[in-house]
């Protein structure tokens, strides 16, 4: 893991200084609403009608023990006793006292965290895959880089005021975790045969109103680069930007009307001034930060093979567990594992402090004190010697963390929707249990094999049910409270390209909503040849057959 | 009104709007600009290498988050080498001082309404940052 220097820690400590003290000219009436907001929502607060929220960041969804222990106090000193896992790898509380909050980011400092830059129109926290350095997938490890990206990005002079929000991923794995298609910027790491680092950059991607695929704008360029080009990228859209309609502002609606190839023009030009000039990296930065992310001192293990088959035949969830929850790691003997939040009856990502403090706790015993949270709102520890999977998925049963359903139709994503965000179209958390407790049949579930089922609340898609498999979007319908179903969405976790899902047919109420998404699931089965997943079904038989049998007439 | 604030030996001040080289800036705009007089630009400006040659450049910010002027400031500074006075004027905020320095700002109108000694306060929060600028062309990585 990177590792605090004295220079990040007094930066941290001077951010603190200076937002307790814009709050203190806030309280005392000497800045108004609109002046505080843009100044609170750079350091994580959103003042929402129904729930105030703190969105602390968790750099490229990485944390040490320590900071997930702090993390746990937080939740029971200054919320009540939950936090929440985002889909972009940060954690968020609610009800924080506005005054209070230059306390708790004091106490998040201790332990080097921060939230700077988690809202507003500028940088974001940037986000990679959660397996990032133990995956087997994985070409390259994508976190030194995303930690370059996060020092270039703090509290950058020139683009902490954009037209609109910006968000960065990177992957270096095979499978796509990072979702970098329907980010503002996506990086994909790879190296050349002759081993350097090289970045292809897809710039125009995101969800929301518009759902867009970023376009591939350079291929290949190399990591001394990186910077300048970002920056050149940027200050293209910081310029163009539309400011005048926020629904127009992402930088997806710049690059559809500059036109992808006038997009990488315009680009390419303003970097031709820039490249090579100060902001190149030196080799010796590269190298440096690198090394924070060198593997943890793995040891060698003991083949405990016969004793995992005896302890998966004595407890089939256990089997089951290990089947879906836990995966191969590029060392001998290690595993990384996904502690699943979404029991039923349990809003998706939400924790409580005594599970995070027992997450923490076991990230210690059990995973050289590392921590990772996806973007599918789950906790991941990803170094663990498969000698103590028994022991952790007993632990984690204890605490309601071993709901076997990673990647399964379970294993939902889904916004706060109507019960706390007053932009809400519709519920989506009572949605979300109805299919949790009718789907609750493991068997059915594991029949159904891989199936991400993304539930948003409005057009916002905070959600991300664009790229759910199968996709759920609340829709005010005179009033009343409806929802519409699209297919064949996904992010990239696959072998395919990413795609966006197509509406299956008019919006339905909610209480049908159960019956039509069962009804999806038996065409599946119907149509499904072989071992094939929901997604290779969906993209060879096309939405016909679906619609067809969707709405017909019931007898 | 407003209140100006810029540089004096090196350090920060409140300065005497009432003084000789401050009383009456004649600023022009673009198009009735020649060289050696004010020049003051909108946030959306493309720039002219003539420029360089004004005798103070103003960048007018319609509100404090648009941040054009920003990145209008850096090509000023890093394309068109522009060495002069760069002012802030318009929506000019005590919270976004910090930033218009780095991008190249050397001096500020602040609106009447707000407390000068504030901005002074608020306009180096920090001792270093992560990134070069074009006040600091020093890397984030030469620091360490
Ligand atoms: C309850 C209060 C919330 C409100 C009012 C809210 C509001 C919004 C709005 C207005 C957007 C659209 C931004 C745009 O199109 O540029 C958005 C996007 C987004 N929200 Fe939320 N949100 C809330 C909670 C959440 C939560 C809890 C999560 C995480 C679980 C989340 C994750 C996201 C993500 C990932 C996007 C980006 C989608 C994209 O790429 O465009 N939001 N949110
Ligand atoms: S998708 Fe809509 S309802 Fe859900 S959290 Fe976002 S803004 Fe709120």
């Amino acid at each position: 893991m990177y590792q605090y220097t004295e220079f990040d820690r007094s930066f941290i400590a001077e951010r603190v200084n200076h937002y307790r003290e814009q709050t203190t000219r806030y309280l005392d009436g000497k800045l108004s609403e609109d002046e505080f907001l843009q100044l609170r929502l750079r350091n994580g607060l959103y003042l929402q009608r129904l729930a105030p929220m703190l969105r602390v960041a968790i750099p490229y969804g990485t944390l040490s023990s320590k900071q997930l222990f702090a993390l746990g106090k937080v939740a029971r000193e200054y919320d009540r006793g939950y936090g929440h896992l985002s889909t972009r790898q940060n954690m968020q509380f609610n009800w924080p006292e506005l005054a209070e909050v230059p306390d708790i980011l004091a106490d998040m400092a201790e332990v080097d965290l921060h939230a700077i830059q988690t809202s507003g129109s500028c940088i974001r926290n940037v986000t990679t895959d959660h397996f990032a350095g133990a995956a087997a997938d994985e070409t390259i490890d994508p976190r030194p880089y995303c930690e370059i990206i996060r020092q270039w990005s703090t509290a950058h002079p020139e683009f902490e005021w954009l037209p609109r929000k910006f968000k960065i991923a990177v992957t270096g794995a095979a499978e796509d975790r990072a979702a970098i298609g329907v980010h503002d910027v996506g990086l994909r790491v790879h190296r050349s045969d002759q081993g350097e680092v090289l970045f292809d950059v897809y710039a125009g991607g995101g969800l929301g109103r518009t759902p867009v695929l970023g376009a591939l704008v350079r291929s290949e360029l190399p990591i001394e680069h990186l910077l300048t080009y970002l920056e050149a990228l940027m200050r293209v859209y910081n310029r163009y930007g539309r400011r005048d309609n926020k629904y127009k502002a992402r930088i997806k609606i710049l690059v559809r009307a500059m036109g992808v190839d006038g997009f990488r023009a315009k680009v390419d030009e303003e970097w031709a001034h820039s490249k090579n000039g100060p902001g190149t990296l030196p080799s010796a930065e590269i190298s440096r930060v690198e090394a924070f992310f060198a593997p943890p001192n793995y040891t060698e293990q003991p083949d405990i093979s016969d004793a995992l088959a005896e302890q998966r035949l004595a407890n089939p969830k256990f089997s089951q567990w290990l089947q879906h929850n836990v995966i191969e790691h590029k060392a001998p003997g290690y595993a990384a594992v996904t502690l699943s939040t979404k029991a039923t009856g349990v809003p998706p990502g939400d924790v409580s402090d005594t599970q995070i403090d027992a997450v923490a706790q076991w990230a210690a015993d059990y995973s050289f004190s590392e921590i990772r949270i996806s973007h599918e709102q789950n906790f991941v520890l990803p170094h663990v010697p498969k000698q103590y999977l028994f022991t952790l998925w007993q632990k984690a049963q204890a605490q309601n963390l071993a709901t076997a359903n990673a990647r399964l139709i379970t294993d939902m994503i889904c916004c706060p929707g109507g019960d706390y965000c007053s932009l809400a179209n519709a519920k989506s958390i009572p949605v979300a249990e109805a299919l949790q407790e009718r789907f609750d049949d493991y068997d059915f579930q594991y029949d159904l094999g891989e199936l991400n089922l993304n539930i948003s609340g409005c057009m916002n898609a905070c959600g991300h049910h664009h790229v759910g498999h199968i996709g759920i979007l609340g829709v005010d319908k005179k009033g009343s409270e409806f929802y519409q179903i699209s297919l064949g969405g996904h992010a990239g976790h696959s072998e395919l390209a990413p795609s966006l899902g197509q509406i299956v047919g008019p919006s339905i109420p909610r209480a049908e909503v159960c019956d039509v998404i069962a009804k999806i699931l038996q065409i599946y089965v119907d149509l499904r040849i072989a071992d094939e997943s929901f997604l290779g079904c969906f993209k060879r038989v096309g939405m016909a057959p679906f619609k067809e049998r969707i709405y017909a007439p019931s007898h | 009104m407003h209140h100006l604030i810029n540089k004096h030996n090196e350090e920060w001040q409140l300065a005497d709007t009432q003084s000789s080289d401050q009383a009456q800036i004649e600023w022009r705009d673009a198009e009735n600009w020649q060289p050696g007089q004010a020049l003051k630009l909108p946030v959306d400006a493309e720039i002219n290498a003539q420029w360089s040659q004004a005798s103070i450049i103003g960048i007018d910010f319609p509100a404090l988050t648009d941040g054009r002027g920003l990145s209008l400031a850096v090509l000023l500074r890093s394309r068109l080498h522009y060495a002069g006075d760069l002012r802030g004027l318009g929506a000019v905020h005590e919270d976004i001082l910090h930033f218009m320095v780095r991008c190249g700002f050397t001096s500020f109108e602040l609106p009447e309404s707000r407390d000068p000694e504030v901005a002074l306060s608020c306009i180096a929060p920090h001792k270093q940052y992560y990134q070069s600028s074009v006040v600091d062309p020093l890397n984030q990585f030469d620091r360490v």
